[in-house]
């Protein structure tokens, strides 16, 4: 699956060590060490972005560690299996239909920071 | 008069005991359904495991787990030193590599295998599972029951094959992003019934599935299996999803994607 | 260090029925597989073959002192799927059946001109294992170059993950 290349420059301001990993039909977006928002500790982690529907989600975003911050969220997935690895992801639906993908991390990323 | 261990397994083929023995398998999760696969396993001769669990044997485990005691129970005895107690007693030469831990933290050894038996509980356990046998190129054979409902309750469990390069657990209709999602919503929901008769039926089906996989004695080439276990009727029949498949190929792992994940950069 | 090389069972038999194939004028046949490395645990390596090229018979170079000889345009293909499978870490196995029953060996002639192949693969795909393969009616060897290896290790066993499964392990000698 390949991206429209102006969006995968777009992300790229937000993590420059952007990667494509393949996985069971998916290609997932790797974003190696992501500046998380301000009240996150680890204030960076590996993340991977997942851009189609997944788990009932339409998109989800997963982090290498569990990550914590000024809202406590529901991490209803602990050690996922994705490219070898283990990830976490707390449950947060982005519904805003047609983002860029870059539009669609810092919406995940909002999870962090907004109450609900 | 004895005449050999395998004497009356020699219709699987003249080399079959040669060919069970140079195989090796794996087995994650060595509860109820696991540890009737490796009693089974060990029985007809494999020689070469790799098995997984992180649980002990609790009281509520022994109306099922084979090989469990009631001095296990008390002694909270590791799950994995069941089943290489009841390989070991049957197979003192056997190469047995046991993790008392998840496989995802000891994924290595797992590669190794050509057959690998699935006996976890949960769908995400059993994605990841077939995730990494594709990946590694193994056969992947999954066992699972469960009992739902009431008035009466309805005891179901499946037998699935997937093996590289055919269908997978979501092309024959067992898989769904439904079922993970709503599992997921359930995270951390309590144990669910078990017994043993079920767990008895799918694990000598899997079991004779690999053997069959290994020795080839029946002539079927199957590439997949989709059994679907009714434990009210006493039946096992294939599911009914695989009468309306109209795909011949996989469309959800593409054959190029093997080996360790790389990561393109873009 | 343990390594293995597998296949799926379809791709073994596409293999078997492109090799046995007549030519025109070679008494054997060749092909290319592609494979990618996974690891195994104690450094141990796995190749995982994922598709076969069958040469074609013009690609093929009238040689009565050898089986089978592969011309440039063969090589030159090989070399340029080499270089397209660089991203993805992808190597290529130069493959040949033997007639005989049981575990095949490198002949003479193809312990000298096969090897001759691997820098030119080695330096172009520079992150991926290649080497040579050989079947026999009923067993299979490998030789494997892993990256930046200076010579082949000899696989232990060729696995064929099919049904029936193939489990061709190499003899301890």
């Amino acid at each position: 699956m390949d991206y429209p290349k102006e969006q995968v420059e777009e992300l790229k301001r937000y993590c420059s060590k952007l990667s494509a990993l393949a996985e069971g039909a998916v290609t997932f977006l790797y974003l190696e060490g992501l500046r998380l928002p301000t009240g996150c500790n680890p204030q960076e982690c590996d993340a991977l972005l997942c851009p189609v529907q997944r788990e009932g989600y339409p998109s989800r975003l997963y982090f290498s560690v569990m990550v914590s911050s000024p809202y406590s969220r529901n991490w209803n997935v602990s050690n996922a299996r994705i490219g070898e690895r283990n990830w976490f992801a707390f449950s947060w639906r982005v519904t805003l239909p047609s983002l860029t993908l870059a539009q669609m991390l810092v919406s995940h990323l909002e999870g962090f920071a907004k109450q609900k | 008069m004895s005449r050999g261990r395998y004497s009356r397994q020699s219709f699987l083929g003249p080399n079959s005991k040669e060919m069970i023995s140079r195989t090796t398998v794996a087995v994650v999760g060595l509860g109820g359904g696991g540890s009737h696969v490796v009693q089974q396993l060990a029985h007809i001769g494999f020689q070469r495991y790799v098995v997984y669990d992180d649980d002990i044997v609790e009281d509520s485990n022994l109306n099922r787990l084979v090989g469990a005691t009631s001095l296990d129970a008390i002694a909270e005895t590791p799950k994995l030193h069941i089943a290489k107690t009841v390989i070991y007693a049957l197979q003192p030469n056997a190469a047995v590599r046991g993790f008392a831990c998840r496989w995802q933290e000891k994924p290595e050894p797992l590669r190794e295998c050509q057959i690998v038996f699935g006996c976890v509980d949960s769908y995400k356990g059993r994605h990841e599972l077939e995730i990494a046998c594709r990946r590694y190129l193994m056969h992947y054979i999954d066992i699972g029951m469960d009992v739902h409902g009431d008035e009466p309750p309805v005891i179901g469990g499946q037998v699935i094959l997937s093996s590289p390069g055919s269908l997978c657990m979501r092309c024959v209709g067992f898989l769904t992003d439904e079922k993970l999602a709503e599992e997921a919503s359930r995270y951390g929901a309590g144990s669910r019934p078990q017994v043993i008769w079920p767990n008895g039926v799918l694990a000598s089906t899997a079991v004779g599935l690999a053997v069959d996989l290994i020795t080839g004695w029946t002539r079927r080439e199957r590439g997949y299996v989709y059994l679907v276990y009714d434990g009210n009727q006493a039946t096992l029949k294939e599911s009914f999803t695989l009468r309306n498949i109209k795909i011949a190929a996989c469309k959800h792992f593409a054959e190029d994607d093997v080996g360790d994940p790389v990561l393109i950069d873009l | 260090m343990r390594i293995h090389l597998k296949m799926r069972g379809s791709t073994y038999r596409e293999i078997i029925r492109d090799l046995v194939r007549p030519h025109p004028f070679a008494t054997e046949r060749v092909g290319f597989v592609f494979g990618r490395t996974g690891s195994l645990a104690n450094q141990g390596k796995v190749i995982l073959i994922n598709r076969y090229h069958s040469i074609p018979d013009s690609h093929y170079v009238e040689d009565p002192t050898v089986g089978a000889r592969i011309g440039s345009e063969a090589l030159t293909w090989a070399m340029q799927a080499v270089y397209h499978g660089r991203p993805s870490r992808e190597g290529i196995f130069h493959i040949h059946m033997h007639g005989h029953k049981g575990e095949p060996g490198m002949s003479a002639t193809d312990a000298f001109e096969i090897p001759k192949v691997l820098p030119g693969f080695q330096s172009t795909g520079r992150h991926a294992s290649h080497g040579i393969i050989i079947l026999s009616r009923d067993h299979g060897s490998a030789w494997v170059w892993l990256p930046a290896s200076q010579g082949p290790a000899r696989a232990d066993a060729v696995i064929v993950v099919g049904a029936p499964v193939g489990m061709f392990e190499r003899s301890a000698t």
